[in-house]
């Protein structure tokens, strides 16, 4: 029982009457509430605020006087993000599950000719790039051979994605339509059993956010869901989609990504 | 993520402070601080322990009964169990009546340049 818990709740319970007293009424002492035992929270619920999270001046500095690229292992250890200092891809997203998929993006193809990277997305000014799952340990070295990767590409002014890419990305009113229907036919009738509900918060160019509700707000599992439910479906629906973002508020100050980068990045 | 055995707050006051002692908020449980340390009037600085030994769903700092609480900065330092400790540092936020802070960060991911 954790410690806090005894403050919370200082009173012991009622013990019940011996013998003679009927079953009902002894139930009723143990759970009477009269007494001095705390009611959770007795004020109006209020809006949960957010700080701005400060860096320590080393976490600043050390850019590449080219093109400044920092690499986050994200929570896993799976995937690393790299973030620059400029739009990788501006308008648009890019996601590639595998090689075979990276034809129309030059930057992927060099990505995915690194052995040991699984999939690659572009989105704004980061890369997110996974590795196989079977290779562990730290990613100092790969994140450098990548970092190179991305940078020797940049500098030399090559495309990230070609106009073909670009072109065939489907238009937003229909992203939209789709990953709705998804929503409602797929994904919420299957979370609402755990009281968890799904909600297409907007879409821009071929990038999705959503909003995880209900109990799957907070939910130490909402990642799980995400990542394998919630963005299976959407892509088995929509291949062209590129990344799937999440606005929830868990309240637990994760909410992704963009609450954490370094500044000059936000 | 481990349990969060303990944390360490400390909270710098700006323009303007409040007189009662704030408490924290554990999964929806309003619960006293331990060890306290300075105040939260203006200026001053407000240090305290709490001892959650639980994982955190939420993790709040109440908010004032009455007035604004003006914070210039918040720094906490996790303890997690069998874990290296590990601190997390918040800029300027002003708190109401109808608001609290969320303090729980889990460890900050490494981020080293390329």
């Amino acid at each position: 029982m954790p410690s806090w818990f005894s403050k919370v709740f200082k009173s012991e319970p009622a013990k019940p009457e011996p013998v003679q007293v009927p079953v009902r009424e002894v139930r009723s002492a143990g759970l009477d509430l009269s007494g001095d035992r705390p009611v959770p929270e007795p004020h109006a619920p209020r809006k949960v605020v957010h700080a701005p999270i400060l860096k320590d001046a080393a976490e600043q500095s050390g850019w590449s006087p080219e093109i400044r690229i920092k690499a986050r292992v994200e929570k896993g250890n799976r995937a690393c993000t790299f973030l620059l200092d400029r739009p990788v891809l501006e308008g648009h997203s890019a996601w590639f599950p595998h090689v075979g998929a990276a034809a129309e993006s030059p930057l992927a193809q060099v990505l995915f000719a690194i052995p040991s990277v699984d999939t690659v997305l572009i989105h704004g000014y980061t890369l997110t790039v996974a590795r196989n799952p079977t290779v562990f340990g730290d990613w100092d070295q790969l994140a450098k051979e990548i970092g190179s990767a991305i940078r020797g590409h940049l500098i030399e002014d090559r495309p990230v994605v070609t106009q073909a890419f670009v072109a065939a990305i489907p238009p937003e009113e229909t992203i939209r339509q789709t990953i709705q229907r998804v929503i409602d036919t797929e994904i919420n009738p299957g979370i609402a059993a755990h009281s968890g509900a799904i909600r297409l918060d907007r879409v821009e160019g071929n990038t999705v956010y959503i909003e995880m509700m209900g109990g799957c707000q907070g939910c130490a599992a909402s990642d799980v869901t995400l990542r394998q439910g919630v963005h299976e479906a959407f892509r088995s629906a929509l291949p062209g989609l590129g990344a799937i973002l999440d606005v929830t508020d868990h309240a637990a100050g994760t909410n992704p990504f963009y609450n954490q980068l370094p500044a000059g990045m936000r | 993520m481990p349990r969060l055995d303990t944390f360490q707050i400390s909270v710098k006051t700006g323009a303007r402070g409040v007189d009662a002692l704030p408490r924290w908020i554990i999964n929806g449980f309003s619960v006293d601080f331990e060890d306290v340390r300075g105040s939260t009037r203006s200026g001053d600085t407000f240090e305290a322990t709490g001892s959650p030994g639980s994982f955190p769903h939420t993790l709040l700092l109440r908010g004032p009964d009455e007035g604004a609480w003006d914070i210039e900065e918040t720094r906490i330092t996790y303890y997690p169990n069998g874990e290296e400790p590990y601190t997390v540092r918040l800029g300027a936020v002003t708190l109401d009546t109808e608001s609290d802070l969320n303090i729980w960060y889990e460890r900050p991911q490494a981020v080293f340049d390329l």
